[in-house]
């Protein structure tokens, strides 16, 4: 490429995202919050890295996952780690709750989308502080929500409806954990962006723990695929 | 001692190791009428005394509320606390802006001590002439704070600053003990019991020349108004920390 000198001087806005991740699926069950989210970073339609750990452990009681343009979410996650250092400076044992980087966030974002330079994300805070679960959403407008459960992306579409039909918010960890499984078996087959490698995180009051990946249950086997039965109109 | 060869501004040590300018400031402080101000584990009580230029005048107030969880009292140059005040305030409502909840108090009396510390390494500047009591509840718990002309602070169970503060001071370190558990009442009973030692002989309490501000856990920042200040001042007759032990 010829490099225009023109372009430079202009300032550059985030019109479209390149490398994205999929849905994130955040629940909350009796005794903390669980998030899942594949392990998937799409080029467009390219599946490109396809083992990204995307769950941020931003302090000791807060996850922080988002969906959208993957760099940006790298740049919020080192905003998010100042504000925790920042506090080292003061030495005076207050650290933020889950909540003070929910709404950091939501502030942040709202200033880059008055800039017309959006973060490109679809942001969700977990955490746990002082017997209380937490779970925000913040959106690429800097829109800011608490929920007991929070989809982003074609979760908000396919998934909504397993949620509430098999989920309640005073379910074990292990139920909540089925559900988002669940949820992304059907994202696995209808959303063109996922992936079949999910991982898990949930946060009690001992703190956050972040699991291993693990691949999603897949079926396969149907006789349909098994005796091609389409191919046979094809082959003369 | 030739003072007056050291003491010219704050970039010039005495050979004691003194700064003459900034020990100057704090004496403004202690010109300043008497305010004071304790805590028991689940409320912080604010008195002071409050200064009259002339009969025509108005009392002067000596405690701002900075947030609905902080308040401070002031003894020195009203004027140099304004400005602190400003600065405190501003600083909360940027915290509560962006993180949609309280300024920790340390933090904020860190802050201003750092204001204050500036101010004493220039040749151009001057030290603030007054010294706050920062009275705050946050998740860390109830706190009091002393904050100087030097830059430093210092955390307190209970403290007077201004004149005749020595006569509070003695107050509180016979009877600190028992504040912790005190209720909200005892507490503010004690506070006006301390104030009414430093006054001079020919002055009264009264609720025009008193100023009481509480703060607790479950409770913003308010003022007595004038027939509650009245009604404690009644009940000093009758209070006595002795009887407070008695009901332990």
């Amino acid at each position: 490429m010829i490099f225009n000198p023109e372009f430079s001087a202009q300032q550059q806005h985030t019109t479209s995202p390149i490398v994205t991740g999929g849905s994130v699926i955040a629940l909350a069950y009796k005794g903390g919050v669980v998030v899942g989210v594949d392990t998937l970073c799409s080029y467009g339609s390219m599946a490109d890295f396809k083992n990204v750990e995307k769950i941020a452990q931003v302090s000791k009681n807060t996850i922080y996952v988002s969906s959208g343009e993957f760099s940006d979410f790298q740049q919020v996650v080192r905003e998010l780690a100042k504000i925790d250092r920042s506090a080292l400076q003061y030495d005076d044992g207050v650290h933020p709750s889950p909540r003070d980087y929910g709404n950091y966030l939501a502030r942040l974002s709202y200033k880059r989308r008055c800039k017309i330079n959006p973060l490109y994300l679809q942001n969700v805070i977990a955490g746990f502080h002082n017997g209380e679960r937490y779970l925000g959403l913040v959106d690429i407008y800097g829109t800011y929500l608490e929920s007991n459960f929070v989809t982003t992306g074609f979760a908000s579409y396919f998934c909504k409806a397993i949620i509430s039909n098999y989920w309640n918010d005073n379910c074990t960890l292990d139920q909540a954990k089925q559900v988002i499984r669940e949820c992304f078996k059907v994202l696995f087959c209808r959303d063109c962006r996922a992936h079949d490698v999910i991982q898990l995180a949930y946060v009690d009051e001992q703190g956050a723990h972040l699991e291993q990946p693990e691949r999603v249950e897949t079926k396969w086997d149907f006789s349909g695929f098994k005796n091609r039965a389409n191919e046979k109109l094809h082959t003369q | 001692m030739l003072k007056h060869l050291y003491d010219t501004d704050c970039v010039t040590w005495s050979p004691q190791g003194k700064l003459f300018q900034v020990e100057y400031a704090m004496e403004a402080v202690k010109q300043g009428s008497i305010c004071l101000g304790l805590k028991s584990n689940e409320n912080v009580v604010l008195c002071s005394l409050k200064r009259q230029p002339s009969e025509l005048a108005g009392y002067q107030e000596k405690q701002f509320k900075i947030d609905d969880h902080m308040a401070i009292a002031i003894a020195g140059l009203t004027a140099d606390a304004r400005v602190l005040c400003k600065y405190m305030r501003t600083e909360c409502l940027e915290y509560k802006y962006t993180y949609e909840s309280h300024h920790p108090v340390g933090r904020l009396v860190f802050k201003v001590a750092e204001k204050s510390q500036h101010k004493t390494q220039s040749g151009a500047k001057r030290p603030y002439g007054v010294g706050l009591l920062v009275a705050g509840i946050d998740p860390n718990g109830v706190h009091l704070f002393e904050t100087c002309p030097s830059g430093n602070y210092y955390e307190y169970k209970c403290q007077a600053i201004g004149s005749r503060s020595q006569a509070a001071r003695t107050y509180f370190e016979s009877w600190f003990h028992l504040f912790e558990k005190s209720t909200l009442e005892q507490l503010i009973l004690h506070g006006l019991s301390a104030i009414k030692k430093a006054i001079m002989e020919d002055e009264e309490l009264n609720e025009k020349n008193v100023e009481v501000g509480i703060l607790g856990k479950n409770l913003k920042f308010t003022h007595l108004n004038a027939q509650e200040l009245k009604d404690y001042i009644t009940k000093l007759d009758t209070f006595s920390p002795n009887s407070q032990i008695q009901q332990e």
